[in-house]
């Protein structure tokens, strides 16, 4: 089964127990505006410009016959400063397992493990599937929560720990800031809490949108008891727009 | 810390002792012998300090006289370079002196088994101290008077004699003209005198974390007249931690005082060294990572396990090599008894391949052939550099050779020469490329390669990228680079085998760099691993500055492939994060035990750095906002805004390819 990545971040301490490996998966349903990995939503490979030390000497736009190259019209291998790159790698899920488990006696040492993290995984959950049962590590995953419940259920059930978000209550307002509405993700916080599997529920605060004090209070009382984790925002967030053309929606 | 401290560290910070300073000028009679003119410059110096207690502060001794001529004039100077190689000011620096034994003993017992020279010295010392302790009296400190009365002249048996003690040691050592006078084992040393007090009850143990507290601002008064290479190069390296000589573990009371004073007071001295293996408890690297947030760019950590064992092949008794301490930055050497030189020379690893390359690329007509003479190359290069040194000479210090327990120059118990190795990872990755496409895939010739290289990559600038991004690098954990970086330290090793120095010691390989990383690789120009003319190597044993590299874990599977038992002169491993990393008690445990994973497989030396990119920025802006942000330069801390643009830029240099 064949995935498309588009990091690999060791040594991750934010992504569940332990020093752990996390992997990214591109593609994502959602489309919250204060995202700060831009290059997470679409399924598609895509070109990355870093801008800020470019130099202007065109070398990327010199035709090229590299294969990789051709759809995006930039050769990703001439910038002396290796600020051109193509986000996102196609990858066998047991050639990523390999990659992966080449540290297990890192992780193991520091009751750590991979985390499943994206994009939205579950966008590609056979492959996420795969992934997991190749890897003989603890294993989290990192989820929006917005899944077929079948295929939520199928997958929360082979991880170790599972990191869900619950960014906003009000099912309008869910709809309005992240394009859609929160009741899949609700249904599967459901299922979540009866899974018997260790978890924890994270709000990512952003300045007057999931901060405010009604939504919190509402989240507050969807998660109840239960563990849950307020994120503070990343004021760097913004960072990766301009290197994929696009445009941040937060000021 | 307490009120009365906290108004001293504010007033130390503000710099308003330097009110006190003045400079002194001395005339040398021609026909004066060096040590007699030592001992002259000695008593003149103390004789015009002038005595100074701060408002608040226990440990007293502050520097008032900010310069000490030189003994010899310029000309005279030239003389002397013309019969003997000289290192650095020409003094033995880089020493760990035995205070335990000056301590305990008194300068007045130590007086009895001195000759002249170090009774000429103690009694300038103690003339000193008798007109400190008036001063105490006149200001009606009679706690200061008091402890003055005793120490230094005999003595010491209280926690706070004790620290007085050494404060007027280590200040007459930087009197005499000494540098790099380094710490040493403190929490060893020290510790009974504060169990002493415990015991019985004349002290509590926050009345005892006031007084070190107090204790560590001493260091800070008056490093900024102790300059290195840069300011902050001070050699103020305090070991804490390890095994003692019967293998016993030494972290106690003390080291923990010591890691709690240092997170507070967010100084840049003492630097603080942690020795651990692979068997210290995790509690230990937890205290030491809370310290690693603070920003100091220390602890920096050593390897019982590892550097014992080296220490040991190259000839040290096991005592004495459990006893090891770090010298200025993180050479390795042996307290009270060694008289090293270990930082005498250093090899550029990218320069010999240099060499070779555009010497003998063209004939090889394999990679091993290429490698043979790389071989060859480092072995001649390590011949040069030895053969340079001859009839070393040192500046007599007589107050040094007090506190060291031989001869320092006649000779210690040990008398070898370390000399670093830069630019491990710029060379392997050189090899790489070398290996890559020039012999495997030859899709590159010999003479294309020289070119591209010759012309900073203005010619074949197609392969710039590709030598640059695209070839496997050192840090990535890929064992064809990482075995090139381990065979060049191997060669490094060979190459100084069964060599002796000309003080009878022999030579040391290590994996340091100092300020080579700029001095080297301005030496040469690009270099064939994409690096371009101009642009330094790592510090110390880093991978590549622009390394595309996975993160922490496979850095340090790269990083600790090498034999270092054959390579344990000294030099850290770098491995650094983003402040933000260390949000909360959980990310700190996380660090301990990264680190416990490095030294548990195996590695030497490892310098962990929490580094604020923004405030970097904005300090070289407006640096008057910066004034106390702390940044690692090599093998020392030191306040940004006080460095030089370059060493500035360097710091900066290491995060850009981090986002």
């Amino acid at each position: 089964m064949t995935g498309t990545i588009f990091d690999i971040k060791e040594f991750s301490l934010h992504d569940g127990p332990g020093a752990r490996t996390t992997v990214f998966l591109k593609g994502c349903p959602l489309r919250c505006r204060w995202c700060h990995n831009p290059e997470g939503l679409k399924r598609e490979e895509q070109l990355m410009v870093k801008t800020a030390r470019c130099k202007s000497c065109g070398r990327c736009f010199m035709p090229c016959e590299h294969p990789e190259c051709q759809l995006f019209k930039r050769c990703i291998h001439a910038c002396p400063e290796g600020l051109v790159e193509i986000s996102g790698k196609k990858i066998e899920a047991k050639e990523l397992a390999g990659i992966l488990m080449r540290n297990a006696d890192i992780l193991n040492f520091n009751n750590g493990g991979i985390t499943i993290s994206g994009g939205e995984p579950l966008m590609q959950w056979e492959f996420v599937e795969e992934l997991i049962e190749s890897l003989d590590c603890h294993t989290a995953i990192e989820t929006s929560g917005y899944a077929e419940k079948d295929i939520f259920k199928r997958i929360i059930d082979k991880v170790d720990y599972i990191l869900m978000d619950i960014k906003l209550a009000d099912r309008e307002e869910h709809k309005k800031y992240t394009g859609v509405y929160n009741d899949r993700i609700l249904e599967n916080f459901e299922y979540l809490k009866s899974s018997g599997k260790e978890y924890i529920i994270r709000t990512p605060l952003i300045p007057g949108i999931t901060d405010t004090e009604d939504n919190l209070k509402q989240i507050g009382e969807i998660v109840g008891d239960n563990p849950w984790e307020k994120l503070k925002y990343n004021k760097m967030a913004g960072l990766k727009y301009p290197m994929l053309g696009m445009e941040y929606m937060i000021k | 810390m307490k009120a009365e401290t906290k108004q001293l560290y504010d007033y130390i910070l503000n710099k308003e002792h330097h009110k006190f300073r003045k400079e002194i000028e001395l005339e040398f009679d021609k026909n004066m012998s060096p040590i007699e003119r030592m001992i002259y410059r000695f008593e003149e110096i103390c004789k015009a300090e002038t005595p100074v207690i701060l408002k608040g502060e226990e440990i007293a001794f502050i520097r008032t006289i900010k310069n000490i001529p030189d003994i010899f004039t310029e000309q005279e100077w030239e003389e002397i370079k013309e019969k003997h190689y000289i290192h650095e000011l020409g003094y033995m620096s880089n020493l760990s002196p035995n205070y335990e034994r000056v301590i305990a003993n008194g300068l007045l017992k130590e007086r009895e088994n001195a000759d002249e020279y170090g009774i000429r010295v103690i009694d300038a010392i103690l003339d000193l101290v008798k007109r400190y302790k008036e001063e105490a009296e006149r200001q009606g400190r009679y706690d200061v008077a008091g402890i003055l009365e005793k120490i230094p002249a005999y003595g010491a048996v209280t926690f706070r004699e004790a620290l007085q003690s050494f404060r007027i040691i280590h200040y007459s050592l930087w009197l005499e003209g000494n540098y790099h006078n380094t710490i040493g084992r403190f929490d060893k040393y020290i510790y009974p005198y504060l169990k002493a007090d415990l015991e019985n009850g004349r002290i509590t143990e926050d009345e005892a974390y006031d007084l070190l507290v107090d204790f560590f601002l001493s260091f800070n008064k008056d490093s900024d007249t102790y300059v290195g290479v840069q300011q902050g190069d001070n050699g103020q390296s305090m070991v804490l931690g390890g095994i003692d000589e019967n293998g016993q573990e030494v972290f106690n009371l003390v080291s923990k005082m010591c890691l709690k004073a240092s997170e507070e007071l967010k100084m840049i001295d003492p630097k603080i060294n942690l020795r651990v293996c692979k068997n210290t408890p995790l509690e230990v690297y937890e205290l030491g990572s809370r310290l690693t947030k603070a920003g100091l760019g220390f602890p920096q950590y050593s390897n019982d396990d590892v550097v014992i064992e080296g220490l040991k092949k190259l000839g040290y008794t096991e005592q004495d090599a459990r006893d090891y301490v770090v010298a200025a930055c993180w050479e390795f050497i042996i307290p009270k008894v060694g008289a090293d030189v270990a930082n005498i020379g250093a090899l550029s690893f990218p320069r010999v391949i240099d060499r070779v390359m555009h010497r003998d690329l063209k004939a090889c007509t394999s990679f091993e052939k290429f490698t043979d003479c790389i071989k060859t190359e480092i072995k001649k290069s390590c011949d040069e550099i030895c053969d340079n040194i001859k009839e070393l000479w040192f500046v007599p210090s007589p107050f040094m050779n007090i506190c060291m327990d031989c001869d320092i120059y006649d000779g210690g118990k040990y008398n070898n020469f370390g000399i670093h190795g830069s630019g491990v990872a710029t060379a392997a990755d050189s090899l790489e490329v070398i290996k890559k496409y020039v012999f495997e895939e030859q899709s590159v010739t010999a003479d294309e390669l020289i070119e591209a290289v010759d012309s900073d990559f203005e010619k074949h600038s197609e392969l710039l990228p590709k030598f640059r991004f695209e070839t496997p690098k050192m840090g990535n954990d890929i064992d064809e680079v990482d075995e090139l970086a381990v065979k060049l330290l191997d060669w490094f090793a060979d190459g100084l085998e069964g060599k002796k120095n000309c003080r009878g010691g022999i030579y040391r390989a290590g994996t340091g760099t100092a300020m080579y990383y700029l001095w080297h690789a301005n030496e040469i120009g690009a270099s064939p691993d994409g690096r371009r003319k101009g642009e330094p190597f790592g510090t110390n044993f880093s991978a590549s500055l622009f390394a595309k590299i996975n993160g922490p874990f496979s850095v340090i599977k790269s990083f600790t492939k090498p034999h270092f038992e054959r390579a344990i002169n000294g030099g850290p491993l770098t491995l650094e994060f983003h402040n933000s990393m260390f949000l909360d008690n959980d990310c700190v445990l996380k660090v301990a035990m990264l680190v416990k994973t490095f030294i548990g497989m195996g590695g030497h030396q490892l310098q962990l750095n929490a580094v604020n990119m923004e405030a970097m920025k904005d300090a070289q802006i407006h640096p008057e906002n910066h004034r106390q942000l702390v940044v690692r330069i090599w093998g020392w801390s030191a306040y940004f805004v006080e460095l030089d643009k370059e060493y500035q830029d360097h710091v900066m240099k290491r995060q850009e390819y981090v986002v």
